[in-house]
This record gives C-alpha cells, sequence and structure tokens, in this order.
C-alpha cells in the first residue's frame, strides 16, 4: 500500500515539474516572437503591426517601401539577434555545467579574445596596406579564425590536463594574452582607425545580412541539437567529474565536445555580431531559477528559446531607447539582463 | 569473488604509496580500509574503481581485469560514495538518486517506470524518502550522505566503494550510515569496501578489516581477530591513548598530577577514571578482579592497577599491595562501588588511607558512608556530581602546582 502511495506522490511531483517546464517554454516562445515582431516593426520608420505580420509571413506588406525595409534591412537582423541569443545561451550553459562554476560565460576560455585580435590585425593590417576600408566578409573571417584557434589551444590543454579548473585558468591566461596583443596593435595605430575597431568590440547586430543567417542558421542549429543531445551526461556532469566517470561518462570525449560545440557557437556569432557580452551568463540563470531545475534535458530547449527572447529584446533597446543613436548591444545585455538575474537570485535561497 | 587485486601497487605519479596489495573480496562482505590519515586509503579506493590507474599489479571485477572493461560494464557492477562535496545546483535529492539509474537509460536519460521504481526503492533502503523532493544543497550533510548512498545504490552495483562515508555526520547518521551498509551486504548480498576512522563501529560492523600503515597493509582479518591494543597502537601510533577489544573503543591516556588512587568496582570506576584522565590526572586503582568492567577501563586508560583473579575474593596480599601504591596517592577516591563478600576488604584501604591522613573523596551519600565506613566517614570530602568533584579536587590538593 505504502509503495503506491509514494508512487503517486512521485508522478504528482514530476507531473507538476512537467507542466512548469511547458509554462515556461511557451513564455519564452511567445516573448521571443512579439520581440521578433517588435523588431521588424518598429524603426526609425515605424510600420504597423498588420503590415509587418503580413509580410512575415506573406512576404508582401501595403507599401513595396516596408517591404525592402523589412525584408532586407529588418527581418535579417530580428532573426540574428535570435539565432545568436539561442546559441550564447547554450554556450553559456554547457561551460557553467562543464566547469561548475556559475560566473562562467561562453568567453572564459579566450574565445572573443582571440576574435579581437584577429579582427585588430585584419583592420589594423587593412589600412598599413592602404586599404580605406575593411569588408565585413574580411572581418567574420579573421573573428572566426582567432576564436576557432584560441578553441584549439583549449582542446589540446583538455587533452592533458586531469584538473578542469586547470583548464579555466588557462583558458583566463590565454584570452589575457591575446587580450595584450590586441593592445599592443591598438597602440601603434592611428586614432581614427580605432573607432571601428572599438565599436566591433562592443557588439552590435546591425551587419546582418540574409546570407550571414543562413550561415548561423545551418551552423548552429545542428550544433545547438547536438548540446542537447549531450543533456545525459551534463546532468551527470552536474555531481562532478569524478562521479560522472564512475558512473560511466567517457570524461575525455566529453571534454572534447562540450569545448568544441560551446566555443564554435560562440565563434560564430562572434564573427556576425562581435562578442556580445551577458547572455551566455545570465540566460541559463534565467532557465534555471525559473524552471526551478538544472536538469539539462529541459534547460537547454528553455535556454535557446530564453537567450532569444531576451537578445531579441536587447537589441531592441539597443535600437529604440536613443534613437537615431544605436547603443552598443553588450550595453543593453548587462542593464536589462542583470536585475533579472538578480532578482531571481534573490528570490531563490538555495545555491545554483 | 567479486573483487580481489593480484600485487597491487597504487600511488600517483612516481610516488609509491601502498604496494603488495593482494586483497579478496566476497559477495556481501563488508570490509573496511582503517590506516591514519595519509597512509593511502583513499589512493587504494580510487585504484580500484579505477579513478587512478595501478602502479604495478592488477584488480579484477568478477575475474577480469577491470583494465579491459568498458565504462558502462564498470558503471554497472561498481558504484562509487567519494569524500568530496558535491553542489549539483538546482537538482532535487531525487535527481541527484536518479543519476545513479545513468548506466541503464537510454540515450536521452529519460527515466522509465522501472528506473522511478529503482530511485524509490533506493530512497526508501537508505529512509530517505521524506526529504526526497528537497533540493540536495539544501540537505543536511547527513541527509546529503545518504542522497549519495542511495545514488550508488540506485546503480544496481555488486560492489559499492565509499571513502570515508561517516566523516561529517553526527552520531545519529554515523550509524545510521553503518547500519545501511550491513545491511546492504546482508539483504542485497553487496560487497561494500569503505575506508573508515571509527574503530568501535568497524570493529561492531564490519566483516573484514584491512590495516594499512607504511606502504603496506601491516593486517587483514576479520576486526575481532586483527583489532587489539597493539596492532591499534601501532597502526596510529598512539601512547596518549589505547584501544580496548573487550570494551570495543578507544579511551584516552594521561601521565599528569596526582596520582590519584581510585578505590572502585562493578562500573564505579569507569566514568570517573575517563574524567580524571580527562582532566589530566594519572590513576592508581584497586583491588579489582579481572572480570570487573572497571579492570579493563583501567586497563585502557593505563592506569597503575592492582588486581586479583576472576570471581576470587580480594586477599590481603593484594590489599598489603594497594596500601603501599596508596602511600604514594595525593589523594583517594572512593567510586561508590557496591560492596560484596569478595570486595569488603577494599573498605580497608579507605579506612587505612583515613588513617595515613589522607585526603579521601566520595561520591557516595554521607549516610550510607556512616553506615559502611563508621566513625572515619566523618574525615571524607562529599560530592554529589563528578564536575564539582573534580573542580574541588584541583582546587583543594593544588594537585595543578
Amino acid at each position: 500500500m505504502r509503495t503506491t502511495i509514494e508512487t503517486n506522490e512521485t508522478a504528482v511531483f514530476l507531473k507538476k515539474r512537467w507542466r512548469r517546464f511547458i509554462l515556461v517554454l511557451s513564455l519564452f516562445a511567445v516573448g521571443a516572437f512579439v520581440f521578433l515582431v517588435l523588431n521588424v516593426a518598429l524603426g526609425s520608420v515605424n510600420i504597423p503591426l498588420h503590415d509587418t505580420v503580413k509580410a512575415i509571413f506573406g512576404g508582401h506588406s501595403s507599401q513595396a517601401t516596408f517591404d525592402s525595409i523589412i525584408w532586407q534591412i529588418r527581418l535579417p537582423r530580428a532573426f540574428g539577434a535570435l539565432l545568436s541569443g539561442a546559441a550564447l545561451a547554450v554556450a553559456g550553459l554547457l561551460l557553467q555545467v562543464f566547469f561548475r562554476n556559475p560566473i562562467v560565460d561562453p568567453f572564459i576560455l579566450g574565445v572573443s579574445s582571440g576574435a579581437t585580435f584577429m579582427v585588430a590585425v585584419a583592420m589594423m593590417g587593412s589600412f598599413l596596406l592602404g586599404a580605406t576600408a575593411v569588408s565585413s566578409l574580411t572581418l567574420s573571417a579573421a573573428s572566426f579564425i582567432g576564436a576557432i584557434l584560441v578553441m584549439l589551444v583549449a582542446l589540446t590543454v583538455a587533452g592533458k590536463v586531469r584538473d578542469i579548473i586547470t583548464l579555466l585558468v588557462v583558458g583566463l591566461m590565454v584570452g589575457y594574452v591575446v587580450s595584450a596583443l590586441s593592445s599592443f596593435l591598438i597602440a601603434f595605430a592611428q586614432s581614427e582607425n580605432i573607432h571601428r575597431f572599438v565599436i566591433w568590440t562592443m557588439g552590435s547586430f546591425s551587419g546582418f545580412r540574409w546570407e550571414n543567417v543562413w550561415w548561423l542558421a545551418i551552423g548552429g542549429i545542428p550544433l545547438m541539437i547536438g548540446c542537447y543531445l549531450m543533456s545525459k551526461q551534463l546532468n551527470a556532469f552536474l555531481l562532478g567529474e569524478n562521479y560522472a566517470r564512475s558512473m560511466g561518462v567517457n570524461v575525455r570525449i566529453f571534454r572534447y565536445l562540450v569545448i568544441f560545440l560551446s566555443c564554435t557557437l560562440t565563434a560564430m556569432v562572434t564573427a556576425f555580431a562581435g562578442p556580445v557580452a551577458f547572455i551566455g551568463l545570465a540566460v541559463p540563470h534565467l532557465g534555471r531559477l525559473s524552471l526551478g531545475t538544472s536538469d539539462s534535458r529541459v534547460l537547454i530547449p528553455v535556454a535557446i528559446l530564453g537567450g532569444a527572447a531576451l537578445t531579441s529584446l536587447c537589441d531592441l533597446m539597443a535600437r529604440m531607447l536613443f534613437a537615431p543613436v544605436e547603443l552598443p548591444v553588450s550595453a543593453t545585455t548587462a542593464i536589462f539582463g542583470a536585475p533579472i538575474v538578480i532578482f531571481f537570485l534573490i528570490r531563490r535561497k538555495t545555491t545554483i | 569473488m567479486i573483487l580481489n587485486t593480484r600485487n597491487l601497487r597504487v600511488g600517483y605519479g612516481k610516488k609509491t604509496v601502498v604496494a603488495d596489495i593482494n586483497i579478496e573480496a566476497m559477495r556481501g562482505q563488508f570490509i573496511c580500509l582503517l590506516g591514519p590519515n595519509g597512509s593511502g586509503k583513499s589512493t587504494i579506493l580510487k585504484t580500484i574503481v579505477r579513478m587512478l590507474s595501478p602502479m604495478g599489479g592488477e584488480v579484477y571485477l568478477s575475474g577480469r581485469n577491470i583494465a579491459t572493461l568498458s565504462n558502462m560494464e564498470m558503471a554497472k557492477t561498481t558504484a562509487v560514495v567519494l569524500t568530496e562535496s558535491i553542489s549539483p545546483g538546482l537538482l532535487t535529492a531525487y535527481d541527484v538518486v536518479l543519476l545513479g539509474r545513468y548506466p541503464y537509460t537510454g540515450f536521452t536519460g529519460n527515466p522509465t517506470v522501472e528506473d522511478n521504481r529503482k530511485v524509490l526503492e533506493a530512497l526508501k533502503m537508505v529512509n530517505a524518502e521524506n526529504f526526497a523532493q528537497r533540493y540536495f544543497g539544501e540537505l543536511s550533510d547527513g541527509e546529503k550522505q545518504k542522497t549519495m548512498l542511495a545514488r550508488a545504490l540506485a546503480q544496481e552495483p555488486q560492489l559499492i566503494v565509499l571513502d570515508e562515508p561517516t566523516s561529517h555526520l553526527d552520531a545519529r547518521h554515523r550509524i545510521e550510515v553503518m547500519l545501511i551498509l550491513r545491511q546492504l551486504t546482508q539483504k542485497k548480498n553487496v560487497t561494500v569496501i569503505a575506508s573508515l576512522h571509527d574503530i568501535d563501529l568497524v570493529m561492531k560492523a564490519c566483516d573484514v578489516a584491512i590495516l594499512i600503515k607504511d606502504e603496506g597493509i601491516i593486517a587483514c582479518g576479520a576486526p575481532e581477530d586483527v583489532l587489539n591494543e597493539k596492532s591499534v597502537a601501532r597502526l596510529y601510533d598512539m601512547d596518549k591513548a589505547a584501544f580496548s577489544s573487550c570494551l570495543g573503543g578507544v579511551e584516552l591516556r594521561s601521565n599528569g598530577y596526582g596520582p590519584v588512587f581510585v578505590v572502585a568496582g562493578a562500573g564505579s570506576g569507569a566514568r570517573l577514571y575517563r574524567a580524571l584522565v580527562k582532566h589530566g590526572f594519572s590513576i592508581i586503582t584497586g583491588v579489582l578482579p579481572e572480570n570487573d568492567i572497571d579492570f579493563h577501563v583501567a586497563q585502557a586508560v593505563g592506569a597503575t592497577m592492582v588486581s586479583e583473579k576472576a570471581y576470587t575474593e580480594v586477599s590481603p596480599g593484594a590489599i598489603l599491595q594497594a596500601q603501599k601504591l596508596i602511600n604514594e596517592a595525593k589523594a583517594v577516591a572512593d567510586a561508590g562501588f557496591p560492596i560484596a563478600p569478595s570486595n569488603k576488604r577494599n573498605i580497608d584501604l579507605l579506612r587505612y588511607a583515613s588513617e595515613l591522613g589522607k585526603s579521601i573523596y566520595t561520591l557516595r551519600n554521607p549516610e550510607e558512608a556512616v553506615k559502611i565506613y563508621g566513625d572515619d566517614a566523618a574525615k571524607f570530602v562529599y560530592w554529589r556530581n563528578l564536575k564539582q568533584f573534580l573542580e574541588n579536587l584541583l582546587k583543594a590538593e593544588n594537585l595543578t602546582g
């Protein structure tokens, strides 16, 4: 008799959790959609909502100018923000579990420093060679290469060290060294060339074209699915590397996969949008706290939609708050993200 | 046989910690490793669960070299409880135990009805059902440890390896954990290998004790056979304390103030000896028959003692010997021992001390003392509880000086 009662209790408890998951997931999904529509509708030219929705789904609105604004400028940028946010949130989540550290973000292994350095090299190099402008394709390529080089360093180290914390410290050190190299370049650069570089380092979705969106979708979506498929191992890793190993996780392969997936996702976003701060740090916390669990099986989908929604909101703010001046997106992510995280954290008493 | 090692040598890097390890673990045995900190208990445990690779020799699990087993094969037979504290974030105790099903769940890790049933069974086995839905981080140390134990059980292992499972736990959880482990071995035929520090619990719960010291195994066998005053003293290099296999525990020793002569018997002396030792006195006691509990406690605390053969009357010869020792004592204490024909000569000891002019402290009440000692009772000092007794003994005799 007792067993039945307990089983029921557990069933109720598991069902309640499932409902919470569906609720949170739907909320973030609705949020992502609403902010997407707003991102398309609002701007220096405001487009009526019904025209916006019509254009997104049907392809044509009431005016040809609206169509071109929506299709050539706003939609690619809005989708870019959605996908970037999702990718950064998942990458941050993976690394937070991996390092068992709540203040880890996707750039912890020095990915952004590598990207920044290569972008600096590309910019300063081009100007030195007499070019007047640098194409965004060159910058994206440079950024991606820089990020991937740093990832390769991390992968090499991951195969050698016993302790994951060592890897974390090595990542930080590599980041510092590469940043220092960037500072050398800046010190020797001419001041007018620095402006664009500085703007790049603060991140922006303004450069997104359809081809960037496709790149990000084709590359990023499979990687995000890959992350989801690792949820079982990620959960085992919540108990630490030794327990994970004792339960049958191949820790070596797991290390490589986590670093590969998170760094590649981050590198792709950084290539098109520059280093967008805070999303990868805050969204996993937001997900955990709103779900009340660290279970990656439910947390990863929530992080994907939450990252998309929050990043869309932040890009909207970045464009609208002081229009026509556009704020760097990293500024709005921090200003809007941090209070939300603090609010949730204060309401909770458990450690995360 | 579930586990055996052949000439196993364990250590870190190039440093050997323990060598020549040849142990055999049978199904359903409760095996414990005893040894001082740093003796290599954890290193051995980590090596047999493949967290460290052996520096030499082999480990066999059900006859197969563990180096050849896959991660999953290993995980289905062996579960661990480690010393490291975990912080799994927002996972409930239930979730943590469910992770133990890792080797059995499918690709996504979604639990089946069967998995949930096994988790509930494991929680029940460690009496953890009532806090299963609370977050792991909110649990007490004892509850956490029980959860980790349930997690290991959910793995359905044939062998559970635990590194110091009772450290940090309060008395209740310490005993509860030992009882759970004991039950596992007896009811589920699971083999338990654990490193422990509580010699008294090892004595009472384990089937095999393995003593580790100076890079080797110094003894291995039933705890009743291998744990005695000598082996324990050697194991821990103890001279300020002694293990008594009869009492099943460790008694502290002291060579300090005094000495104080305690006239005791039938257990009246035990707490007095311990209290005196705790406050730094050295003790002389007698006359005690060898079948008296006070005899064993006195021996363990290292008291100088006059004893008599078991079940015999206290002889005049023994009394004479005791009288000589009373001369040396700075104070004499009457523990309030019960009086019977076999020990009535001990009363004369107190009279003798009184004649010598020694201060006599008694834990009896005055009426009883008058009945027993007659006129001498007037010269005694009476104290109702040990604390008062000790404080005044220290003050009055100025023994500390």
